[in-house]
């Protein structure tokens, strides 16, 4: 073990060919025969189909083919993305696919898509998210939805139980899918017994995740018949089930390659490769479907808008009563899965309250298909309560980092979930931006400024995985897993093997392997790769090294325990001469008539125990009173990672988060028309925090190890976007002493804050 | 945002340039900062595209108390260009789009696709500028305020290229700037406003806030932008475009000053 290993910032594994131009992603590979796809989206938020009229974009030339629904060999009758991923006779939401055209080149199938006539028969568009759930609302889909297995999409994000039964007393329309109750206590009394109580409706709208490679897919058939699928995903498994479950295929008839991804943040399971499969298997040809910006902006998955309505009270001396809430998921489309769970899960934050009562309801529209996006229902939820819990704080006139930390949780607290935390970092995240100078300065800032500060969780996920890490007769190691690359997930693995190993980190080689070739992984999202996949990698590279010890104590003559490796040399304990170095060994094993077995090892992991991150933030910001913009001037993030395996990865993750969390708090918002059109569905209306707008971000590093983690390491990708937004609205009230309850907080809409 | 089909020719001199726009459908284009984005969403079609940035009417050159400014000069150049009074221009080329942009973006190119939240309009409304437009049945000149009809919509005929922007330069001792409100996303000016103070007058023109860009009624800008038809829209109502307004044209007008007397 070369434990002196972990905790060095290094450069990623991927940085260069990235760097370079040399990486290739989904959209780049040439493939003899390759037809295009283009897909025709709806203009209409709901309707029915009387027809589609193919002839003339049959007639372009190039055009191959016009598919519809009806031309897939699709397997099921399910209404969700997989099952139908044309739309068969109705349409939920505009820009949802309803023909694909296919051609020898994108031109051409664009020049075709144009030519599709579709007749659409108009229904009522369900866009009132409130209005959809009462009584007698119409319904955003006509047709009943099948209860059929949609997939197990939900349980990729995050490790949350999904409450008690429904309550029955309330009686809502059917475009209320699924409701959850937490209640625990008397959450009526505890707001009686308080001395202060806040309460507020908060409003997020639709938010896309706006990465930099569009949606994209290519697929084609082997001679064998196996359908192959190179495609920009987080989860290479989970998008082979999903296709087998879409086809009716058996799965050792998928093979899915999970190609470099160039962005994802929750937005890439199994959307286009159902259509782009379906047209392989419909034409028996190779076929491409890379989405423009703006079909993916209108196409895809982007996250819920969100209302929550949220009291909470407290005593005198800050601690924490009642929590009461009502959170209102716009689901739009997705009948499978919504983030209503997780919300009312996390609306409570990493505190302690006496009683509680929350309400999750997820609700279907006619917007977009809900999916995930970094830490879904999340840094919605924290919007709500750490607005509020400032509320609080002034009320009671106390430090609002000192009104936290006395309710903060720690290890062994029951969570609203009824279960006792694990190992978590709240007090020592909360402790270390108080120490901050900045924080000691907010009270005498130019006029104008103000400094606020939130703080926000993420449980994790758990999952388990498998690795395997094989070394080669030139001494380097192979780590393979099928994780998908995100955030740099392949580094960490290199120096965790490298550490568990004995071998220099740059002497290993990470390779993310298809479903045919690789062991198993779960998806990369929920925060979970590092701390699942990491596992099972470190025990891939122990059991390596047992294999090098097990041949070097024969070549040496030495017994297995006195020996160690260190940077690729096995030697005696305490007697550094007597040595063979590992790729000497190599050597000798992996000929014809070697006599030890090859220097590999296969490692799993299960672990049970969560390991939740939090993330504390503090923002300053400048409010320019006559025209309502907000300046970030200056943000500071301390999470708790368990142990930074790479600090360089981590702050970049730190980073990364908080600067989506401006987006959240001033920019980001996908806004519909009265029919359900989408008003922002390029980058020239919908904004995103650019480099002039972000601020310099200091990162603080906090580091209580996870018990079960590699190293004791855990997924830190989703925490830091939580608390973003809260710390930059409490910053904003702060600055011009008025509170906004709806993200983002434009100019437009801090100018009529500050005239109210 | 894959075109529909086009051609392309490249003029080799000015007449040539006519010659190939006489085709009905065919369109002018230099930089491309504006037509390609409109062509990629099929909202332009042309049957022609006529590449017009080889012509040699690219470079500012002060002559005869007057800045002539070649209409396929970038926002680049311009972004550079440091002429007492003047100031306004660099300032608003400056802060046009992004670096990309600002090397192939024309400042010819940007006036005639007249879009109403177009930054540099503004400018050379209040500096009094002028085009001189040129076609094969000969040459005219059109002062700025009589370019603009609508949004997209100018006074100019199809075949009619602008040869040379004509900004006279103001006497000694005068000042000018730009003032903006950008769009967060597009970072088009929700409201934008230059001013110039001479030693003998003020003017301002906005742009962002109605169909076309437009001098402001001499006097108070607040009782002058009270009295202008105001445009909202989703993102910006009526109300809070009006008093950006109010606030582009005060800033532009104080820097204006600040700089006349230094």
């Amino acid at each position: 073990m070369s434990e002196e290993l972990i905790g060095v910032a290094r450069p990623r594994v991927d940085g260069p060919d990235k760097v370079t131009g040399a990486t290739r992603y989904a959209a780049d590979g040439y493939i003899h025969g390759l037809l295009h796809a283009r897909p025709v989206l709806s203009t209409e938020a709901h309707a029915r189909i009387r027809g589609v009229d193919k002839d003339a974009a049959l007639a372009t030339p190039g055009v191959v083919a016009v598919l519809l629904a009806s031309d897939l060999p699709l397997a099921t009758t399910g209404t969700d993305r997989t099952a139908e991923p044309l739309a068969r006779e109705e349409v939920v939401f505009a820009g949802q696919p309803v023909a694909l055209v296919i051609a020898d080149t994108e031109a051409a199938a664009e020049d075709g898509a144009e030519l599709v006539l579709v007749d659409y028969e108009p229904l009522e568009a369900v866009i009132d998210v409130e209005a959809a759930m009462e009584v007698g609302a119409a319904l955003a889909r006509a047709v009943e939805e099948e209860d059929e297995d949609g997939g197990d999409l939900e349980s990729i994000h995050a490790g949350v139980d999904h409450g008690q039964a429904d309550d029955p007393q309330e009686e809502l329309s059917g475009n209320v899918l699924d409701r959850i109750t937490r209640e625990s206590g008397d959450v009526a009394g505890a707001f009686a017994d308080s001395d202060v109580v806040a309460e507020g409706t908060f409003r997020t709208p639709w938010v896309y995740q706006a990465y930099i490679e569009p949606q994209v897919c290519t697929t084609w058939l082997e001679p064998s018949g196996t359908l192959v699928v190179s495609t920009s995903t987080q989860g290479s498994f989970v998008t082979r089930n999903e296709l087998a479950r879409a086809f009716g295929l058996p799965l050792e008839r998928i093979r899915v390659i999970a190609e470099p991804l160039g962005g994802a943040f929750g937005g890439k399971f199994a959307l286009v490769e159902p259509l782009a499969a379906g047209a392989t298997l419909a034409l028996g040809r190779p076929v491409r479907l890379v989405l423009t910006r703006s079909e993916d902006f209108q196409a895809t998955n982007p996250a819920s808008a969100q209302v929550t309505h949220l009291k909470v009270g407290a005593l005198k001396d800050g601690t924490f009563t009642g929590i009461e809430g009502r959170m209102i998921v716009d689901r739009g489309s997705n009948a499978g899965w919504g983030v209503e769970g997780i919300t009312s899960s996390l609306v409570a934050g990493p505190y302690r309250w006496v009683a509680h009562d929350i309400r999750g309801y997820g609700v279907q529209t006619n917007r977009f298909t809900f999916g995930a996006y970094r830490a879904p229902g999340a840094p919605t939820a924290a919007f709500a309560l750490e607005s509020l819990l400032d509320e609080l704080a002034q009320k009671l006139e106390l430090d609002p980092i000192e009104l936290r930390l006395r309710n903060a949780v720690v290890e062994g607290d029951i969570g609203i979930s009824g279960n006792p935390y694990p190992t978590i970092g709240a007090v020592e995240v909360l402790e270390r931006i108080r120490e901050h100078p900045l924080w000691a300065r907010r009270d005498s800032l130019p006029e104008n400024e103000g400094v606020g500060m939130a703080a926000g969780h993420w449980p994790g996920g758990n999952e388990p995985a498998a690795a395997v890490c094989r070394v080669d007769t030139d001494g380097t190691m192979t780590v393979v897993t099928s994780a998908v690359d995100m955030s740099g997930v392949n580094s960490g693995f290199a120096v965790v093997a490298a550490a568990a190993f004995g071998l220099s980190p740059d002497k290993v080689r990470v390779v993310t392997a298809d479903t045919s070739s690789g062991p198993y992984s779960g998806a990369s999202g929920g925060s979970k790769v590092t701390y699942t996949v990491g596992k099972a990698v470190l025990r891939a590279a122990e059991s390596a090294r047992e294999k090098v010890l097990a041949a070097a104590s024969q070549e040496l003559e030495i017994a297995p325990d006195d020996l160690e490796v260190v940077d690729g040399v096995v030697q005696a304990v305490g007697a550094p001469d007597r040595s063979i170095t590992v790729e000497e060994l190599a050597k000798k094993i992996l000929r014809f008539g070697g006599r030890y077995e090859p220097i590999e090892g296969h490692g799993g992991s299960a672990q049970t125990m969560g390991a939740p991150s939090v993330a504390a933030h503090l923002s300053h910001v400048k409010v320019d009173r006559e025209t309502g913009e907000v300046e970030l001037l200056r943000h500071v993030i301390a999470q708790d990672v368990g142990r930074a395996l790479n600090p360089a990865l981590v702050e970049g993750q730190m980073r990364g988060g908080a600067a989506q969390g401006m987006g959240w708090a001033l920019f980001e918002q996908l806004d519909h028309d009265e029919d359900g059109r989408l008003l922002t569905g390029s980058f020239l209306d919908y904004a995103i925090p650019t480099a002039e707008r972000v601020p310099e971000i200091e990162t603080l590093i906090v580091e209580v190890p996870a018990p079960d983690g590699p190293f004791g390491a855990k997924g830190i990708g989703e925490a830091p976007v939580v608390g973003a937004p809260a710390a930059i609205a409490n910053a904003v009230a702060a600055a011009a002493g008025t509170r906004l309850y709806e993200l983002p907080m434009t100019p437009p809409r801090v100018w009529k804050a500050l005239r109210s | 945002m894959i075109p529909a089909p086009t051609r392309y020719a490249r003029a080799s001199d000015l007449d040539h340039a006519f010659e190939l726009l006489a085709e009905p459908d065919a369109k002018a284009i230099a930089g491309g900062q504006s037509l390609i984005p409109v062509m990629k969403l099929r909202i332009a079609r042309p049957s022609l595209v006529v590449d017009i940035s080889r012509l040699e009417l690219r470079g500012i050159e002060e002559r005869d108390g007057e800045l002539h400014i070649g209409p396929l000069t970038t926002w680049d150049d311009l972004a550079d260009l440091a002429h007492p009074g003047l100031e306004a221009i660099a300032e608003c080329a400056h802060g046009i789009g992004d670096l990309q942009v600002r090397n192939l973006g024309t400042i010819g190119g940007s006036v005639v696709h007249a879009d109403p939240a177009s930054d540099m309009p503004a400018v050379l409304l209040a500096l009094g500028a002028r085009l001189e437009v040129r076609s094969p049945a000969g040459s005219r000149e059109v002062p700025v305020a009589e370019l603009l009809l609508g949004p997209f919509t100018t006074t100019l005929e199809p075949q009619e290229l602008v040869i040379d922007i004509v900004v006279p330069l103001p006497g000694p001792g005068s000042g000018s700037a730009y003032a903006s409100v950008e769009h967060p996303a597009s970072g088009f000016a929700l409201a934008g406003a230059a001013a110039l103070v001479t030693s003998d007058h003020e003017t301002v023109a906005l742009t962002g806030v109605s169909a076309t860009p437009f001098a402001l009624a001499a006097g108070d800008p607040r009782a002058a932008v009270a009295a202008a038809e105001i445009f909202g829209d989703r993102f910006a109502s009526e109300e809070y475009r009006r008093s950006l307004a109010v606030v582009v044209a005060e800033r532009a007008l104080a820097r204006a000053r600040e700089r006349r007397a230094s």
